[in-house]
């Protein structure tokens, strides 16, 4: 069969590359992957109750499945796998199944050394197996943090933004209620106010509905210092958008931010950490710079690109660093990885 | 032949009594059976139609699947059904009783929570201190879903309820709720509180027919919809 011949070209080529085999498991416990990465497998996965009454799914993603495999057996940290993946889409006559080849280094402590590893061994397993012209899209995902921390917001703004980056249409909200300012309602406030101190007078660490009353009085007295009301916020969504906006090839990013920061009043060095996307220029390549760019995936930290074969995405992946220790890691261990997508060949 | 119409309505309180009136009041006067018990009525001087007294929830799945023409039932419930259920329920009018809002609602001494956007940022304290998700007790699972997905909540894990739902923030069952409420004094005498922008549909019974039967039912429909 054609496809298990290109199978076995690409896991020739990771193979060259160091990667060793890992069979995660296809069975995965549902309310695992929901509590600990995120919700928005919640309405893919396939699931079904055992006779323990527990809902069990396929898995959704390998790289999640992956993560999985190697806290709980140990296996080597730079693996790749050859698999299936399950999970429903939003369009129908879609497939449910996606054969996907992948790598993933995980404990990935040189950033800039893994992120080259892997995106030049997903691209020369591509070249290996498409004639057609070859483009790389990449972003950053790290940038668009940096931008977020260097304006100048309440706290509680800035993580809202940052948590919500992946979710486009409700970040779009987020920037309208930013703009329009629809954060405040002063007559409340008042009534709060004097609950607030007679709360003050109570034990402390009573319990309501799992909340310490210490816990209550804390975050409201962090809301009233933090400014809730600021006039910048029809001025910042707007850098945020021009942001959004920067679409350029990889050898004029540099210059592509300098005139950002210039025209925003921002000082230059907020974009510092570049290295690693800089270090792609060495692939001899085509690759498109967007910073609007990877935000469908929760787990993403950092790098994210796609490879295209013509206009067909073959391939994608990125920087990861946080997913191991939210699927239970006990420490932090950045990790990178990427997959090529076979039923896209 | 002629058709016979099938028609539910609600078997107890006051959205049985509101549901006869509405028949009443356009003419159509229901006979209750000699037996007080018995679920099921006809209408006078119309023997091609016959009354069953369900249950509300119920009434929604029987015109679903055919037993029943015409219902009288809440929006929340048809709303919360699944999908395919829905499609092959019609709205024909919303009436006017039956109100009630489906809300989410807090304990009141939350006083640092008054928006859902609080919420959020709640759920994600919780979640990243304990390491455990915000619980929400309902017995609305996918209205409730839907509306705090929409919302950009999603630390959470909802706590099914069958009932008196509002106890569940004080017992340890859950954080918070969300529940039908229409004039909010349940919520207030048990130290609940709607968040502000916490509405997630305002529901009123309504007039439905199973979609097939639409044709069937059209000379009925006009003696119902009249003014």
């Amino acid at each position: 069969m054609k496809s298990k011949k290109l199978s076995e070209i690409i896991i020739k080529n990771f193979k060259r590359h160091g990667f060793v085999l890992s069979e995660p498991d296809v069975l995965l416990d549902s309310e695992y992957i929901i509590e600990r990465s995120g919700e928005k497998f919640r309405n893919l996965m396939l699931t079904f109750e055992n006779e323990d009454g527990k809902i069990m799914c396929l898995r959704p993603d390998l790289t999640v499945a992956s993560c999985i495999n190697y806290l709980q057996k140990k296996t080597s940290s730079k693996i790749y796998y050859s698999g299936q993946a399950y999970r429903r889409s939003g369009s129908k006559g879609f497939n449910f199944i996606n054969d996907q080849l992948g790598i993933e280094i995980f404990g990935s402590k040189n950033k800039m050394k893994d992120d080259f590893k892997v995106i030049s061994t997903i691209l020369s397993s591509s070249k290996k197996i498409k004639r057609k012209k070859i483009q790389i899209k990449v972003g950053d995902i790290g940038l668009f943090k940096s931008l977020i921390n260097a304006l100048v917001m309440p706290e509680r703004w800035r993580l809202r933004l940052i948590r919500h980056y992946w979710r486009r249409n409700y970040f779009e909200e987020l920037l309208k209620r930013l703009e329009n300012n629809t954060d405040i309602d002063a007559v409340t406030f008042d009534t709060d106010k004097k609950r607030f101190y007679e709360m003050k007078k109570m034990n402390q660490s009573k319990i309501i509905a799992g909340r310490s009353i210490s816990e209550i009085l804390k975050r409201f007295d962090q809301k009233i210092k933090d400014p809730r009301s600021f006039s910048d916020g029809k001025q910042i969504v707007k850098i945020i958008k021009s942001f959004l906006k920067i679409n350029c090839k990889l050898s004029k990013l540099d210059k592509k931010l300098l005139d950002f920061t210039k025209k925003n009043n921002l000082e230059k060095k907020i974009f510092k950490d570049l290295k690693s996307i800089q270090n792609l220029k060495k692939l001899s390549q085509d690759i498109i710079f967007i910073s609007n760019f990877g935000r469908d995936v929760e787990y993403y930290t950092g790098t994210v690109f796609e490879v295209f074969a013509g206009n067909k995405e073959i391939a994608r992946g990125g920087r990861y660093d946080n997913l191991l220790e939210s699927l239970g890691a006990k420490k932090n261990i950045p990790a990178v990885g990427a997959a090529i997508n076979l039923n896209n060949i | 032949m002629k058709n016979i119409i099938t028609i539910g309505l609600p078997s107890k309180g006051r959205l049985k009594d509101k549901a006869i009136a509405f028949f009443n009041n356009k003419g159509l006067k229901i006979l209750q059976s000699n037996r007080e018990r018995n679920y099921f009525a006809t209408i006078e001087n119309k023997p091609d139609i016959k009354i069953i007294y369900l249950h509300a929830k119920e009434i929604i799945q029987r015109l679903g699947d055919g037993t029943l023409d015409v219902g009288i039932s809440g929006l929340d419930l048809l709303n919360e059904s699944k999908k395919n259920l829905q499609n092959k329920i019609d709205i024909k009018q919303k009436l006017d009783f039956g109100g009630a809002n489906l809300v989410v609602a807090v304990p009141n001494d939350w006083i640092d929570v008054q928006t859902v956007a609080d919420l959020e940022e709640v759920a994600f304290d919780i979640r990243s201190k304990r390491n455990t998700r915000l619980r929400v007790a309902t017995k609305y699972p996918n209205l409730t879903n839907d509306f705090l997905i929409s919302k950009g909540v999603t630390q959470y894990k909802l706590i099914s309820s069958l009932g008196a739902t509002e106890t569940y923030p004080f017992i340890g069952s859950s954080e918070i709720i969300t529940d039908i409420t229409s004039t909010g004094k349940t919520l207030d005498d048990n130290n609940l509180r709607v968040l502000k922008d916490g509405l997630i549909l305002r529901s009123t019974a309504c007039l439905l027919i199973a979609k097939k039967k639409n044709i069937i039912l059209k000379s009925f429909l006009k003696i119902l919809l009249k003014n």
